[in-house]
């Protein structure tokens, strides 16, 4: 009886066992099954990074798709996913932001909580820097360190040289955007991230950028998600007046040197909610996106009731002016599930060129020498 | 470190309580022949003729029966459905979200029962097939597209009965099962039924702890562990069949589940501070009387489910808590007095309550549903169905939702038939699409969906004999307007609302064949399903929009599975073999996440020991370690293990 058993266990492991290896050759596959990319173009190389035009395509949050497109248009090429091509790895999830500080970019990685810093050169990782909270923004305040805006609970002091977070400084809301001011640097600080718009404090920090202290507070609307300055040193900010349209938004005009608010322009419909303020080279124009892109003189006394560039069913959703030429370059996210547009429009938005981009293009940044 | 040796050490003890319980139960003594393994949980009611069904005359429909599940006891919906029919499941990884797309369609369009009671969430509107475990069921069925609508509507890719039946001849059975598997992973299932000729009681018991911390190749090609990914399941069910003179059935079936879940994060999160929880608590129960008369009979149904539902997330310091319950009334009547035609009019009433933190005020719904069925046999090879459904939501008429079944014999001696049908189907609104705070948009209208399907099935040779043989056919094409989907909102940075949006078209075909063979003692068994779907967006939102004609994304063109099975000297091995085809991530379709495919192999040995049955049962997932994610930044275990032990008691049993 025993010994039948064991013969049985022998001569049904035998035969499990030649089932096993004839499906071996079937599983040949030895690369990793991970998401690829089949634009037709995404075969390009740059040859380098120095001088051109960065589309920061966010990607779906927590698909971790971001990626950036590189325009050059002296060689009229576009690249696709240039981090990935220099670094043989994905970039991240949601790429918020990027700015240059000498030759370095700052990616602002926000759902993977990480600041990828890139050689301008090659585009190649020079550093991560973790510890953050939901990063948004970078503003440089001198060569040697920023300051960086969460979504949660502090600003972030980077050390440029060392690219490391060196301290921070406690705000217990989501900061959004930042300026330069004099010694000072103004946020735009939302309230907490979970809070209803109506107990939500919105209100613009100044923080002397010697101390790293928040040396006062300027109330604000509802929301402020933009601030940018102008050529006689006022500041706007724009706020979105709450994602539950708590109020309507509003465009504000602060003096930052008595630190109040000058002048207040009002939207007159809560639902069409105004987004990513941008000041053109000489400081003079105001441009921001409402379904279209608006261009509005800071001497208006009322904002604008057209749009200089009609949507026309594009979802407009990151615009950028250049600081050169003052082309504004403006992007189309389409129902963020496809690669989007990047479309360039001269001042007076006459379009001039179009570009593909990757997925959900939400911020532009432009080299010191970018071509025109 | 420290703390998984902790978890460890608790489970473990927990493990051997169950054991301890168990044993004392066995004591008994009994006098009774013990039977194969699958036999002591196989029920004969519910009777296997063949798996692949034309269901009131045109309508696809198949069935999977004890005999799948009891190896795979200690899996989950989602397993099962993946590795042994045409639905595709699009699983975030092990014990995390699980979301079906049945013949091209969205998850809301699969629905859900357990003994005819709906399951999908009023407010998701779909269920997570990761949350149902085998074990809880005994069988279940899959009513393919229009095959649905006599029993919900909205289910544009159909329906999955699970089904749980008595065994009258039963008298006392118990099986006990402890699985151990890979990152440390334990299930453990306790089923008891006893009962008489017009009483059976059935218990249920699973659990499963899972610390699920197994090895992947993160974004920079190192070897990271997944975070935050342990989860709990319990879940406990009893039910309870009365008989009376074979006229009369009561049954009452109560089913308590209970999940907490972390939520891992997925491979390009780099935090330490985040953590993200899902805790579910639901409560089944229903209540039914069967009147059985030769030519006519009478169903009265009512039935609760109960669900508590809270989510946490630290970085956004999100808690909210989600509380529904819908109760679901249902009255059918069939009459088949008259030769070659029978009549089934019934009535379903539901009303949905949902208390939800992201909900403004309390939300409620009232869905009473008109529903016959006209069964007509033209001659007795040509037979036809007629389906008529009137919802009537809130007091509105939704649109009549009519289905023609048509079948077709040609032959006496062979048992081939063709089947077709045509229907056309509303989907209304979710409760989340209509009032999810700042999001949910109350003027939607309900989607539209019309289909067209035909199909052949054939089988031969009786399947208890030495050869059996069946194949299945079926073409469909199905036309969804105004799909509701949640896009973004301009100048919101990140709100998305539902909205009447895209148009659908969702065709494909769907093959299986199944083989038994019986020889030189040796049980052979090979079943496959191949799947082809085209799904494609055919209307665009505006001249710059990128997807007509594209692919729907996350849902393959191409799917095949494969079982070969054998049995001999109380000896069984199973190789399961998935391909799922290339998915893309983008609407444009330019992007993809590759092709894959995988083998799990089962290997086990039954022992009977006087009324006993022992089984040991080793399980290898994924055999051939490959390193995949099947949906992109979420990783996905290499090769695991699982070891099983189940201890089978049968006694008193009448055969």
């Amino acid at each position: 009886m025993k010994k039948n058993t064991f013969s049985h266990i022998s001569a049904f492991t035998i035969l499990c066992s030649f089932f096993a290896l004839s499906i071996l050759y079937t599983s040949c596959s030895k690369e990793p099954i991970r998401e690829k990319i089949i634009t037709p173009e995404d075969t390009l190389k740059a040859t380098t990074y120095e001088n051109g035009i960065f589309v920061v395509n966010e990607g779906n949050y927590n698909w971790g798709n971001a990626s950036v497109t590189f325009l050059d248009n002296k060689s009229n090429t576009v690249v696709q996913d240039i981090f990935n091509k220099s670094n043989n790895r994905s970039l991240g999830d949601v790429a918020e932001s990027m700015t240059i500080a000498g030759n370095l970019g700052y990616l602002l990685m926000n759902n993977s909580n990480r600041i990828e810093v890139v050689s301008l050169k090659d585009f190649k990782s020079v550093k991560s820097i973790d510890g953050l909270h939901s990063p948004r923004y970078l503003q440089v305040v001198d060569s040697n360190k920023a300051y960086t805006t969460n979504l949660q609970n502090s600003i972030s002091i980077i050390n440029l040289h060392t690219n490391t977070v060196t301290g921070t400084i406690e705000t217990t809301s989501w900061t959004e955007n930042l300026i330069r001011y004099d010694k000072y640097m103004l946020v735009t600080s939302i309230g907490s991230f979970n809070e209803p718009s109506a107990v939500r404090k919105a209100q613009i920090l100044v923080i002397d950028t010697e101390t790293d202290a928040i040396v006062d507070s300027i109330q604000s609307g509802k929301e402020p998600i933009g601030i940018v300055i102008d050529k006689k040193q006022k500041v706007w900010v724009l706020c979105s007046g709450g994602y539950d349209n708590f109020e309507a938004p509003s465009l504000l005009r602060i003096n930052p040197e008595l630190r109040i608010i000058e002048k207040v322009f009002t939207f007159p419909d809560p639902r069409a909610v105004p987004s990513r303020l941008c000041m053109n080279p000489s400081g003079d124009t105001i441009y921001y996106l409402k379904g279209g892109v608006y261009q509005m003189p800071v001497t208006s006394a009322e904002l604008p009731s057209k749009p200089l560039i009609n949507a026309d069913g594009r979802l407009f959703y990151g615009l950028n002016i250049h600081p050169a030429t003052g082309s504004i370059y403006v992007s189309d996210a389409k129902d963020y599930v496809q690669n989007g547009t990047a479309y360039q429009y001269s001042v007076r938005g006459k379009l001039i060129k179009e570009y593909t981009t990757g997925r959900i293009p939400g911020s532009f940044c432009f080299t010191k020498n970018s071509s025109k | 470190m420290i703390l998984s040796d902790k978890v460890t050490t608790r489970i473990l003890s927990k493990k051997a309580f169950f054991l301890l319980l168990s044993i004392s139960f066995l004591a008994i003594p009994v006098s009774s022949k013990a039977q194969n393994l699958r036999d002591t949980l196989s029920l004969p009611e519910f009777e296997i003729k063949s798996s692949f069904i034309i269901d009131n005359h045109g309508f696809k429909r198949v069935k999977m029966d004890s005999g799948l599940f009891i190896p795979n006891l200690n899996a989950d919906l989602s397993a099962i459905l993946s590795q042994h029919s045409s639905i595709f499941i699009k699983s975030y990884g092990n014990g995390t979200l699980a979301t079906p797309s049945f013949r091209g369609t969205s998850a809301q369009h699969t629905q859900v029962e357990w003994n005819g009671i709906n399951l999908n969430s009023p407010m998701l509107g779909q269920m997570d097939f990761s949350q149902v475990p085998v074990a809880q069921f005994d069988g279940l069925e899959i009513l393919y597209g229009a095959a649905g609508i006599s029993r919900t509507s909205g289910a544009f890719g159909g329906v999955i009965d699970l089904v749980t039946k008595p065994d009258w001849n039963n008298r006392f059975k118990i099986l006990v099962a402890q699985s151990m598997a890979s990152f440390n992973n334990y299930i453990t299932n306790i089923n008891v039924a006893l009962g008489g000729r017009s009483f059976q009681s059935h218990t249920k018991f699973n659990y499963a702890s899972a610390l699920n911390d197994f090895p992947f190749t993160n974004n920079t090609g190192d070897v990271a562990h997944q975070q935050n990914a342990s989860y709990t399941q319990s879940g406990l069910s009893q039910e309870l069949f009365w008989k009376v003179k074979d006229k009369h059935l009561f049954s009452g079936k109560i089913w308590y589940s209970q999940d907490d879940r972390n939520l891992p994060p997925t491979t390009q999160n780099f935090d330490s501070i985040k953590t993200e929880t899902l805790k579910d608590k639901a409560l089944r129960a229903v209540v039914e009387y069967k009147y059985i008369e030769p030519k006519w009979n009478l169903l009265v149904r009512s039935a609760l489910n109960d669900q508590y539902m809270k989510y946490t997330n630290s970085l956004l310091e999100i808690n909210s808590t989600h509380q529904f319950y819908s109760w679901i009334n249902r009255i059918r009547f069939s009459y088949s007095g008259i030769p070659g035609l029978a009549v089934k009019p019934g009535v379903d009433f539901t009303y949905d309550w949902v208390d939800s933190d992201e909900y403004e005020g309390i939300k409620t719904r009232t869905t009473t549903s008109f529903f016959a069925e006209i069964i007509y046999d033209f001659t007795p090879r040509v037979k036809s169905s007629l389906v008529l459904r009137e919802d009537l939501i809130d007091g509105k008429f939704i649109p009549l939702i009519p289905a023609l079944g048509l079948e077709y014999k040609p032959f006496n001696k062979i048992n081939l038939a063709f089947s077709s049908n045509l229907a056309r189907n509303y989907r209304y609104p979710t409760l989340n699409e209509l009032y999810w705070k700042d999001a949910g948009n109350p003027d939607l209208k309900p989607e539209m969906n019309y289909s067209l399907e035909a199909g052949s099935t054939y089988h031969f040779g009786p399947k208890k004999n030495q050869f059996y043989l069946e194949a299945s056919l079926a073409a469909y094409y199905s036309w969804i307007y105004d799909m509701i989907t949640w896009s973004p909102v301009d100048g919101s940075g990140g709100l998305f609302k539902p909205e009447n949006i895209d148009e659908i078209h969702a065709r494909g075909i769907e093959l299986g064949l199944n083989l038994n063979l019986t020889a030189w003692g040796f049980a052979f068994e090979l079943r496959n399903n191949y799947n082809f779907c085209r799904s494609t967006y055919e209307k665009a939102s505006s001249a710059y929009d990128n997807k007509i004609g594209h692919q729907q994304f996350y849902i393959p063109v191409n799917t095949f599975n494969s079982t070969f099975s054998m049995e001999r000297w109380k000896f069984y091995f199973t190789w399961n073999f998935t391909y799922t085809g290339d998915r893309y991530t983008g609407k444009d379709n330019l992007s993809v996440m590759p092709a894959y495919h995988l083998s799990n192999i089962i290997f086990g040995k039954t022992f009977d020991v006087k009324h006993f049955i022992l089984s040991l049962q080793l399980d290898i997932n994924n055999l051939f370690n490959l390193d995949y994610q099947s949906v992109a930044s979420r990783p996905m275990p290499g090769i695991n293990y699982a070891i099983t032990v189940k201890l089978a008691f049968s006694g008193l049993s009448r055969r």
